[in-house]
């Protein structure tokens, strides 16, 4: 089967129960996307499908072979960073980093449903991200300075560079 | 810049790591830098840079252990036995038939393999749940899982003691099947004065009760290894907080000299104390990979992580403070027990009660149970956090009985030296804490009611009064204070080597567990050489190719890398300035260097770092540096104090925290948002011990029942409170010349009793167990007011 992953259209071979996490992980190497539990719990691989956040490893890859899948790398890389990427990076909401992925995917997601979200609006959307270095209040503070254009005019919803 | 020491090069001194006090022959440098007064002008260091790494984690560029793939690698996957206590039969027949296994390893290919404490891997005799008693290995992640689960464990049951009363009990069974429950030579008793005498002196008395939970670290990215052979040499990508002690663990466990083992980390996802260590994963994967010959990845999956990486104790404390009437401490007393696990040391609650405040009469207790549940490991502050929350509980709880303010209380008991040892703190800015935090906070000045210590940004809400929505809620203010050790120290080594494009790279064996190192040490560097940030690259994590330093533990890799990278900068640049003076055709010194640019006061003429780099060309300039001993007969620590609001539901019991300010002293601040990040961390973890946080273990099946993070609640976003968190300025040029102290666990400590008290404050009762989940607030009942 093809998954369109970032804009690729690529050939994988999963097994009929493997999850979206395995098969971008494992088969694709786009280990941006993180494992923090594999069950649903701490948001660690969340990934845009069809521009939802979804937790891939809650997804069968087989169930998204005619969707648009994209990950952290999709939005943005270190040389053209999408306007989250570059405030998460500015305003220090990234300690460790492994939770960074996934909380920023989840960011723009909510930013391409929601252009200007009240702090509460971002605190309910992104609750599903756990963090345990406690970024969160960094992680505020980058969606709402990313919301106002401080770093560049947000892309349209979902789509990957 | 330096001056000169003579005398011995290698003297013996001791270093502080996490309350434990350890003798060590280090080096003594051969130059100590002038020390980094708080006066001192400085470009970069002190300044809010961004994280040197912050990009690459936003786009999910950086690397971590599991990210890691090599060529041929496999899956390994560790199999558990699910019961406290027994001896473990396996039958592996049906796993090693399933698609895609490889190999599967008991204790029988362990005898005789593994050495040192590595010995023990699936040990038969099991003695808590979620033990590791096999693996399995196989070609996908999801085949290793698989097969894992199909591994048969049979535990023939045997008696068990999951709590300290269990443990201690008359004919309790052994938990470790010989000697005795008592672990660490317990009971511990520490004490200054005379404690009877301090009671008999006080006007007023208060004695509690406080009990706090078993807290699991958490991290978000899990325990995990990669491992390779490369010929009779072990290569190892470990998430670790040591990669030295890493390399140590396995070269003791294979019996190879160290230099035939290299660990590496470069990126890790956390570690809060769980991962000082090689564990059962990193025994796994090397294990699989030599019996193969092939690259083995070992993750540990959340259900292993939160079972059995390591804990902070749960504790039950006993109090009684005596003062007189004026709120000076006559006495204060404490009787901890605390239910270990199978193993552990004696981080215990005891140390902040002789630490903290002033007095006299100072007198703990602490007995450590051994039980039959997983070993604990250091957590962030181990014992500081327990211990400030039954210590602080009843300063509060004092505070309210004698009719004063809680921080006046506290500033009357300010500590001018560390008592506990009677010596000189090397700085302490407590007392600038709680004057600029409560200023900060808008600490009420008057009244100590029941939730009359109303606030600006609310007001306290008439009692039973309901709120726009409905609710009946009522808030309350609450602070709590802090100290703990983070002198740091040797051995810690770097190098600074300067390269021809007229960039630097500094090179430390340490670790980046979040916390930043990798950029501040940049910073230091980048000062001392004169150069500027962008110049400079600081290279960590890689014990072959870097220098020595120690584990990312007790607050120590700030104090204890810094000066050494500082030294290593001047040592280049002192070598830089010897070409720069040839070119340039003057003395050495009369050479100063800032933003790359080199400058001599003799002469109008100038060159930048690269002009002399492209010059000197493949020239080797590398400067070495070393931390030096610890002034001796000094208490190296840092403080702080913090101040919650909270809002409690009287209806629904649940609490929330609406604000915390939180003021701490660590000397020098390397990077202001840096540190912040950290103290927020902290505060974050705090709030998951007040509200949430706790290990539920069903005592009737010795096993934990909440191994999950759905159901082991660490705060999320929606739970993250206000946070207006900072350090006061200054700097502590006596504890070493860069003048920083560490700030690592500090910020944890003080948040949980600051909440509960504000809780306390809010209900007119005294919460006196965390978490304070909806039903234990519910319980604490209204009191009349
Ligand atoms: S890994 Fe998918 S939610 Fe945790
Ligand atoms: S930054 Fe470490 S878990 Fe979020």
């Amino acid at each position: 089967m093809h998954l369109h992953v970032n804009g690729r259209s690529r050939e994988v071979h999963p097994a009929s129960d493997a999850s979206l996490l395995t098969v971008l992980r494992d088969e694709l190497q786009l280990t941006g996307t993180k494992e923090g539990c594999d069950r649903g719990e701490c948001g660690a691989c969340t990934v845009l499908v069809d521009g939802r956040p979804v937790y891939a490893c809650l997804t069968l890859a087989v169930a998204v072979d005619d969707a648009t899948i994209v990950t952290v790398e999709g939005l943005g890389s270190n040389a053209a960073p999408h306007p989250v990427q570059a405030a998460f990076a500015a305003l220090d909401a990234a300690q460790c980093g492994f939770c960074t992925p996934g909380q920023v995917v989840s960011a723009c997601a909510l930013l391409a449903r929601n252009a200007a979200p009240t702090e509460a609006e971002i605190r309910d959307a992104m609750s599903g991200n756990l963090c345990r270095c406690g970024t969160y209040p960094k992680i505020i503070a980058a969606i709402q300075a990313a919301a106002r254009g401080e770093f560049g005019a947000l892309p349209v919803a979902g789509s990957a560079r | 810049m330096a001056a000169k020491k003579k005398g011995k090069r290698f003297i013996t001194t001791t270093v502080e790591v996490e309350g434990r006090v350890e003798s060590k022959i280090v080096e003594v440098p051969a130059f100590s830098p002038v020390p980094w007064g708080a006066d001192a002008s400085l470009d970069i260091v002190g300044q809010r840079l961004p994280r040197v790494d912050s990009l690459e984690k936003a786009t999910g560029r950086a690397r971590y252990t599991a990210d890691i793939k090599r060529p041929g690698m496999v899956w390994a996957a560790l199999v558990r036995a699910h019961a406290p206590h027994g001896v473990v039969t396996i039958d592996a027949t049906a796993a090693r038939a399933m698609p895609g296994v490889l190999d599967v390893i008991t204790a029988a290919d362990v005898a005789g393999v593994l050495a040192s404490a590595a010995a023990k891997l699936f040990d038969r005799d099991v003695r808590y749940s979620g033990q590791p008693v096999a693996a399995v290995c196989a070609e996908t992640a999801e085949q290793a899982r698989v097969a894992a689960r199909a591994v048969r464990v049979n535990v023939e049951a045997a008696p068990f003691a999951v709590t300290f009363e269990a443990s201690m009990a008359d004919g309790a069974p052994l938990v470790r099947g010989a000697g005795s429950n008592y672990a660490l030579n317990s009971p511990l008793v520490e004490s200054r004065g005379d404690i009877a005498a301090g009671l008999a002196k006080a006007q007023v008395t208060v004695s509690l009760t406080v009990r706090t939970p078993c807290a699991l670290h958490s991290a978000m990215e899990p325990h995990g290894a990669v491992a390779e052979w490369e010929g009779d040499r072990l290569v190892v990508w470990e998430s670790t907080q040591g990669i030295f002690r890493v390399r140590s663990n396995l070269a003791a466990a294979f019996k190879l000299p160290h230099t035939r083992v290299r660990v590496i980390c470069d990126h890790m996802g956390g570690g809060f104390g769980a991962k000082n260590a090689a564990g059962p994963h990193t025994y796994t994967a090397a294990l699989f990979a030599k019996r193969l010959q092939l690259p083995v990845r070992c993750i540990v999956d959340r259900e292993g992580e939160q079972l059995d990486t390591g804990n902070r104790p749960a504790s039950e404390q006993r109090i009684t403070l005596g003062a007189r009437r004026d709120g000076r401490l006559t006495a204060i007393k404490c009787e901890a027990m605390v239910p270990l696990g199978i193993m552990g040391w004696e981080g215990g609650p005891a140390q902040i009660y002789h630490e903290l405040y002033s007095c006299p009469n100072v007198h703990t207790t602490e007995t450590f149970a051994l039980v039959n549940a997983s070993a604990m490991q250091a957590f962030r502050a181990p014992g500081f956090v327990e211990g400030a929350f039954g210590l602080e509980r009843a300063m509060d709880v004092l505070a309210t009985k004698l009719r004063m303010d809680p921080v006046a209380l506290r500033v009357r008991n300010f500590a001018k030296k560390d008592e506990a040892k009677a010596r000189p703190w090397s700085g302490n800015g407590l007392l600038r804490c709680y004057e600029q935090g409560a200023l900060r906070f808008g600490w009420p000045s008057h009244g100590d009611k029941p939730g009359s210590r109303s606030t600006p940004s609310g007001g306290s809400k008439a009692h039973g009064a309901a709120d726009a929505q409905g609710r009946n809620t009522r808030r309350g203010v609450g602070m709590a204070a802090q100290v703990w050790g983070t002198g740091g120290g040797p051995p810690a080594y770097a190098l600074v080597r300067l390269n021809s494009d007229g960039t630097a790279t500094v090179l430390t064996g340490t670790q980046d567990l979040g916390t930043g190192a990798r950029t501040v040490f940049a910073q230091v560097a980048a000062e001392a050489l004169g150069m500027t940030m962008a110049q400079v690259r600081c290279v960590i994590g890689d014990t072959e190719r870097l220098p020595y330093t120690g584990n990312s533990w007790g607050s120590m890799t700030t104090p204890s890398v810094a000066p050494a990278v500082r030294m290593a900068a001047e040592d280049a640049r002192t070598q830089l300035f010897e070409a720069a003076a040839e070119m340039l055709e003057v003395d050495a010194s009369t050479l100063s260097s800032s933003g790359g640019v080199i400058r001599s006061t003799s002469s109008e003429k100038t060159m930048t770092f690269s002009d002399v780099s492209r010059k000197v060309g493949e020239v080797c300039i590398i400067g070495r540096g070393s931390r030096g001993p610890n002034p001796q007969k000094t208490g190296i620590f840092s403080f702080g104090a913090q101040f919650a609001e909270v809002e409690v539901d009287v209806d629904t019991g649940v609490v929330r925290v609406l604000r915390i300010t939180a003021a701490h002293d660590c000397g020098r601040v390397l990077n202001p948002t840096l540190a912040e990040s950290q103290l927020e961390g902290g505060i974050l973890q705090g709030v998951g011990y007040a509200l949430f946080e706790e290990r539920i273990m069903d005592t009737r099946l010795g096993m934990p029942m909440n191994p999950t993070l759905h159901d082991y609640k660490v705060p999320t976003m929606a739970d993250s409170p206000r946070i207006d968190a900072f350090c006061v300025a200054g700097a502590d040029p006596v504890a070493n010349h860069v003048g920083a102290r560490g700030l690592a666990e500090p910020p944890i400590i003080p948040t949980a009793p600051a909440i509960a008290n504000a809780v306390a404050n809010a209900l007119g009762a005294e919460p006196l167990q965390i978490p304070l989940t909806p039903w234990r607030v519910l319980a604490l009942g209204l009191q009349s007011t």
